[in-house]
């Protein structure tokens, strides 16, 4: 049951990922984006995770990807037409390539992989970390508020009109 | 974890051993709400508030300097109270006092709103006196992170001047860079030593001592030691150090000033006291490491800094240049500080020196910056000994000490910092930094020459171009202030009394 979700989700993940890289329309390359990570979150569901999957789904998902869309609504940008690419680019990317491939087969063919999962480890609850957030980090997250505070205010102070009531005051 | 853990180390959480900083950022909040609150007409008290509030944050605290939790460790382990935390609490509060004295300069200037760039300040210095005691990697880079997102915003604040923005935004790439490099250390770091956060475990590996226990036990553990290059080249790129300065002229230039001397100050003080930290703490092992590369950052820093700022003729880029060759010798302070003890106080010495030095020059520049806050060039100093003899005696006495001239207190500073690299054996290092000192006294006394004496002219020729008087003339209160400083740059010279005893300690 388990290798079936693997697979779908594993197919899902590379899948948009892919048409990532092919599609020609901005707008669909960031919602494949977002497609591959909900696989890769069910990818880590798999493997016990949750907490990650859930931070992924929240913070990549979530904001990063609707980050991306607001500027690429924002510049607006036509699909145009495919530049060649230079010589340079093409041998870059085939020598990179190559070395993907290389490395793979390596790992395939030499990699003496320990059968046995690791083992068993308490996997840390939500609760772990919640508690772990409001005592040990307590401080760290307090300041870290400021911080958020002070990006906001930052927002604020560099975008805002400047209106004729600040000269005069 | 059981219900008695967490109660042990939530009563760890003594809100009171941070009461300084717990002021300082109730206050910025403060500020914020009385903006709100107050109408229009009244806003102009609030950076009069703001100053009260950073002046009674800095008596508090030294009355209670020897406070009750001096070497212990409070908030489970993120903080350490010790003697040069409190030095540097001090030193960053009065810094962020001057800062927002160049403010009520400057500011009223342009058409920005004010009461955030003190709101940020403030929020700023408490991180900065956070980040000089913390203990552990995250209070450490969640610290430096509230301090570098809050220079982004300040660098850019004058927005309606392009180089502001090109400033802020060569500022927002390097600082970004900076951040990553320190954090790909940092995660290298913990990856040799930490364990993940499981039920169960109490410690992360991300805590200074236990570090210092690993990295005693494999000292020449490779991830380690990568992580630990990393981590000091992050470092290096925030005080400006070589090879990691190039952000350093453009954005000194392009920031208003207040915010340039912030930068020259707090920032480079904050690099180093978190260099102190590590060194002498958690990376106290890697000496055979850390004492070569340092050598060799400050030699190539002093060099650097000192013969790239021969050519510049623009106040702004000569202090960030020359404040390059400063971060060289304070790096030759901590170099010395590895064998020599003594030499952590020379450092906190030569800093202080170098904090009264500066803000007295940039509080000669703030008065004299035009319209266009950027364009500050050596030639709008001409005849300021006649315009204005206060001024031109506060900038001789503030470049007289940067330059390290006898009887100010910059040559103290830089003595001391000598003697111990002379105890320290480090005879190259020294020679460079007296070469060093040869070069800048160059610069800077082609500084205080244009301000002090007439320019010879062809006759009839039209009166230097660049010459003006104060654009704004300094209040009663500045005059108090700059006066201040520079009779403390000459005291401090001949008199180092309790400060420099107890600091040699």
């Amino acid at each position: 049951m388990a290798a079936i979700f693997f697979y779908l989700f594993a197919g899902l993940t590379l899948g948009s990922a892919a048409l990532v890289v092919a599609n020609r329309n901005t707008v669909n390359g960031a919602l494949c984006l977002l497609l591959s990570l909900v696989g890769l979150a069910g990818l880590f569901v798999l493997l016990d995770a949750y907490l990650l999957a859930f931070v992924l789904l929240l913070v990549y998902a979530g904001a990063v990807v609707a980050l991306f869309l607001f500027i690429i609504m924002l510049l607006d940008t036509q699909p145009a037409a495919r530049k060649p690419f230079k010589p340079l680019t093409l041998a870059a990317a085939g020598l990179g390539g190559a070395l993907l491939v290389m490395g793979v087969l390596s790992f395939l063919t030499r990699a003496r992989l320990a059968l046995a999962g690791p083992a068993e480890t308490a996997v840390p609850s939500l609760k772990a970390y919640a508690e772990r957030l409001f005592t040990t980090y307590l401080l760290p997250v307090q300041v870290v508020g400021f911080l958020l505070l002070g990006a906001m205010l930052g927002v604020v102070v560099l975008s805002k009109k400047l209106d004729s009531a600040e000269k005069a005051r | 974890m059981t219900p008695e853990i967490l109660r042990a180390i939530a009563d760890s959480n003594q809100w009171w051993a941070i009461g300084p900083e717990m002021i300082l950022g109730a206050a910025a909040l403060a500020l914020l709400v009385l903006e709100i609150l107050l109408p229009k007409e009244h806003h102009r008290f609030i950076p009069t508030a703001a100053i009260v509030a950073q002046a009674v944050t800095l008596l508090g605290t030294l009355i209670n300097f020897q406070t009750a939790w001096l070497g212990q460790e409070t908030f489970a382990g993120m903080l350490r109270h010790t003697v040069y935390g409190q030095v540097a609490r001090v030193f960053f509060l009065v810094s962020s006092l001057l800062v927002s004295f160049l403010a009520t300069v400057c500011l009223p200037r342009t058409r920005m709103p004010r009461i955030e760039f003190y709101h940020l300040v403030m929020v700023v210095t408490a991180a900065m006196m956070l980040l000089a005691q913390s203990n552990n990697f995250v209070m450490l880079f969640v610290a430096l992170e509230t301090i570098t997102i809050g220079f982004y915003i300040l660098v850019s604040y004058f927005r309606d001047n392009p180089l502001s923005l090109e400033a802020g935004l060569k500022y927002l790439v390097m600082g970004a860079l900076s951040s990553a490099i320190l954090l790909f250390g940092i995660v290298l770091l913990y990856g040799a030593v930490g364990k993940v956060a499981v039920a169960g475990q109490t410690h992360t590996g991300l805590e200074f001592p236990i570090l210092a226990d690993f990295l005693r036990a494999n000292p020449d553990n490779f991830v380690a030691t990568v992580g630990t290059l990393l981590v000091l080249a992050g470092i290096a790129f925030k005080i400006g150090a070589f090879p990691f300065q190039i952000w350093i002229p453009d954005v000194y230039q392009g920031a208003p000033t207040p915010v340039t001397a912030f930068l020259a100050v707090s920032s480079k003080s904050a690099g180093i006291a978190v260099l102190l930290i590590l060194v002498h703490g958690p990376l106290a092992a890697l000496q055979p490491l850390l004492g070569p590369v340092l050598i060799a950052a400050a030699a190539a820093t002093i060099l650097f800094g000192n013969l790239a700022a021969l050519t510049q003729r623009n106040a702004k880029r000569l202090m960030g240049l020359s404040g390059v060759s400063h971060a060289g010798y304070l790096l030759l302070g901590v170099a010395a500080s590895l064998t020599v003890s003594w030499a952590i106080g020379a450092v906190w010495f030569y800093l202080t020196t170098y904090l009264l030095a500066a803000m007295a020059v940039f509080g000669v520049m703030a008065h004299l910056a035009g319209k266009d806050d950027a364009d500050q060039e050596l030639e709008g100093y001409d005849h300021l000994a006649k315009d204005s003899p206060l001024l031109a005696g506060v900038l001789a006495v503030g470049v007289g000490s940067l330059a390290g001239i006898p009887p100010l207190a910059g040559f103290v500073g830089k003595l001391l910092l000598f003697v111990a690299a002379f105890q320290a054996r480090l005879y190259w290092l020294l020679a460079v930094a007296i070469v060093g000192v040869v070069i800048s006294i160059y610069y800077y006394f082609g500084w205080i020459k244009t301000a002090w004496f007439e320019t010879w002219r062809l006759p009839g020729a039209a009166e230097s171009p660049g010459a003006h008087p104060p654009s704004t003339e300094p209040t009663l209160a500045g005059r108090l202030t700059l006066g201040l400083l520079a009779l403390a740059t000459v005291l401090l010279g001949f008199f180092q009394g309790p400060l420099g005893a107890w600091l040699q300690r």
